[in-house]
């Protein structure tokens, strides 16, 4: 799976969980520009990735995201054959 | 010296003169002024602790360095659980020490076992809750490279000691208030000038309004035994109240007076008693603690427990919350404070409506019924905990609320205070919660309250309330309810 494609699908998570359908995912975009992007919702976004790509994260690789591109780029580590 | 006594002003303007006119060019000459004035400022509330303050300075600035230098990760987390059992260790020692050893013994004595372990004479450090939090989150984030440690130790220590907020909070993140010490600060008239009118609304809000309560619940809350439930809802209302306008109050000064030096320190209230429902309260009330519990507790403690679904979540939220409620001090009160708060959330969970954010009457003047009964709703359940916050033990405050929930409840409420004062209190309560609805879209209540109207009208309305402070005011040089944390 390329990244774009990851991109694509993990967009689609944040519209679901979220529950906004304006939702852009670019690899900058942060929680802050994304008002029901909280703490809460986090979690429920990282379960339901999880689940999504049938992978798990570290507690660590969680918490050192500092935007949708390092949340990628841990997806892509874990998928790529 | 507290931030409403002559003292402080005299303090204040000898700072801002020198800061601003002898310092203005030379950034590491203003944080050495910073420096001395915090170290001066704590010692003059309490000279007693000053070299603890910078003990603690000193070794966190190290480990600082050495987390971030060291390549092995044993090393690093070696240094970095030095750093967090110091800075838990001395927080447990000075705040909990004597209520563990009370609570053991008391577990023994239940066991009818005879042991009394003694407790000691602890006299607990001002402002350590707030300073200790600063440095665990300073070596939290150098460890999870969110920021760089400092190597400018006078940027460090003035980030430890920062006077505006040393006693009382906000409680900055190293990331908000490292960067600013280390560049150079330009004096911005339209800052200073809105930090003028922050401290201005503090002051109002903590001598008119808390002060003035606080001469009518003490009496209650002191002697509540055979008073009336109505009273007891008068007291329990007015005491609501009495720490918002206290703790807030204090932290519009903390921020009015950083903004004078130029700095923007975090924001620590925005208007909670507008909240909806219990999240969105704590998402408003003593904002740098809560942000700080659920960067560092929260966070970590929900990502860990993601599998359990939604029983993951309450058993994160209600740990998180019981943590703010053992943050205020070591007493059960303060637990049953945090542990009902934690409790308050679990319909928010199970029903998902945690972080449905609705702005409140959005583009109106006035809240929709609905909207209204919501925040009547969130004040009942907040000012029902502020009960047991207020009260000395747990049978207190159980006596409290079995006296509050009874048929006096129709009767008319005694208030020891005359009824002159008594009106002026509910009277200016009534405007604050006016002024601060109409200013409730901005940082702060008088951030552009007025600003449509000509230029002498809103003078006149700030000399008003400078004259209502003057008049009105209580100048019984109260501490601040949460300088004892």
């Amino acid at each position: 799976m390329d990244r774009n494609t990851v991109l694509k699908q993990v967009n689609d998570i944040f519209i679901d969980v979220l529950e906004n359908k304006t939702i852009i995912l670019t690899d900058q975009t942060t929680a802050s520009e994304i008002d029901e992007w909280d703490s809460l919702n986090h979690i429920h976004l990282v379960v339901s990735i999880e689940k999504h790509f049938k992978i798990r994260f570290t507690s660590k690789e969680i918490q050192s995201w500092k935007n949708v591109g390092e949340m990628i780029n841990s997806i892509m580590e874990k998928i790529s054959p | 010296m507290v931030f409403t006594s002559l003292t402080f002003l005299l303090f204040f303007t000898t700072f801002f003169f020198l800061y601003w006119f002898v310092f203005k060019e030379n950034v590491t000459l203003q944080n050495l002024l910073v420096l001395i004035a915090s170290y001066l400022f704590y010692s003059w509330a309490d000279w007693r602790f000053l070299s603890l303050l910078i003990c603690i300075s000193i070794l966190n600035y190290y480990l600082g360095i050495y987390i971030e230098k060291s390549t092995k990760p044993k090393i690093k987390n070696l240094l970095l659980y030095v750093g967090l059992i110091q800075g838990i260790g001395v927080l447990a020692f000075f705040k909990y020490f004597n209520f563990f050893i009370d609570s053991f013994n008391e577990v023994f004595h239940a066991l009818n076992i005879h042991w009394n372990i003694h407790t000691l004479n602890i006299i607990i450090p001002l402002g350590i809750s707030f300073f200790t939090f600063r440095t665990i989150s300073y070596l939290l984030d150098i460890d999870k490279g969110k920021i760089h440690a400092t190597k400018d130790w006078i940027v460090f220590f003035s980030y430890v000691a920062f006077f505006p907020s040393l006693l009382s909070g906000p409680i900055d993140k190293a990331k908000t208030l490292i960067p600013q010490l280390e560049q150079k600060r330009i004096f911005d008239h339209d800052s200073a000038t809105d930090g003028m009118r922050q401290i201005l609304w503090g002051l109002f809000k903590k001598l008119v309004i808390a002060d003035n309560c606080a001469t009518i619940t003490n009496p209650i809350f002191e002697g509540h035994s055979g008073l009336p439930a109505s009273t007891l809802l008068v007291g329990a209302f007015l005491y609501s109240i009495q720490v918002y306008a206290d703790f807030s109050g204090y932290s519009d000064m903390a921020i009015g007076f950083s903004r004078l030096i130029g700095f923007n320190i975090t924001k620590n209230f925005d208007f909670p008693f507008f909240a909806q429902n219990i999240a969105e309260f704590w998402r408003k009330w003593h904002i740098s603690l809560t942000s700080w519990v659920t960067e560092y507790v929260f966070t970590p403690l929900s990502i860990k427990f993601r599998d359990y679904n939604n029983f993951g979540l309450i058993l994160a939220i209600v740990i998180n919350l019981t943590i703010v409620g053992i943050w205020h001090g070591a007493k059960w009160t303060n637990i049953f404070y945090g542990f009902i708060h934690g409790c308050y959330f679990i319909p928010l969970i199970i029903f998902g409506t945690m972080n449905k954010k609705k702005r409140i009457a959005k583009d109106k003047l006035l809240p929709s019924f609905r909207e209204f009964i919501n925040v009547l709703g969130t004040f009942s359940l907040v000012m029902f905990t502020f009960i047991i916050f207020r009260s000395e033990s747990v049978i207190e405050a159980f006596h409290y609320y079995r006296e509050l929930f009874s048929l006096s409840i129709f009767s008319v409420p005694h208030i020891s205070s005359d009824k002159y004062s008594a009106t002026i209190t509910v009277l200016s309560i009534f405007i604050m919660f006016a002024i601060e609805w109409l200013g409730r879209e901005q940082d702060h209540a008088l951030s552009q309250f007025g600003f449509k109207w000509p230029k002498p009208v809103l003078w006149s309305f700030y000399y008003l309330i400078v004259f209502t402070i003057l008049v009105f005011g209580s100048f019984e040089n109260r501490q601040f309810i949460y300088s004892q944390f």
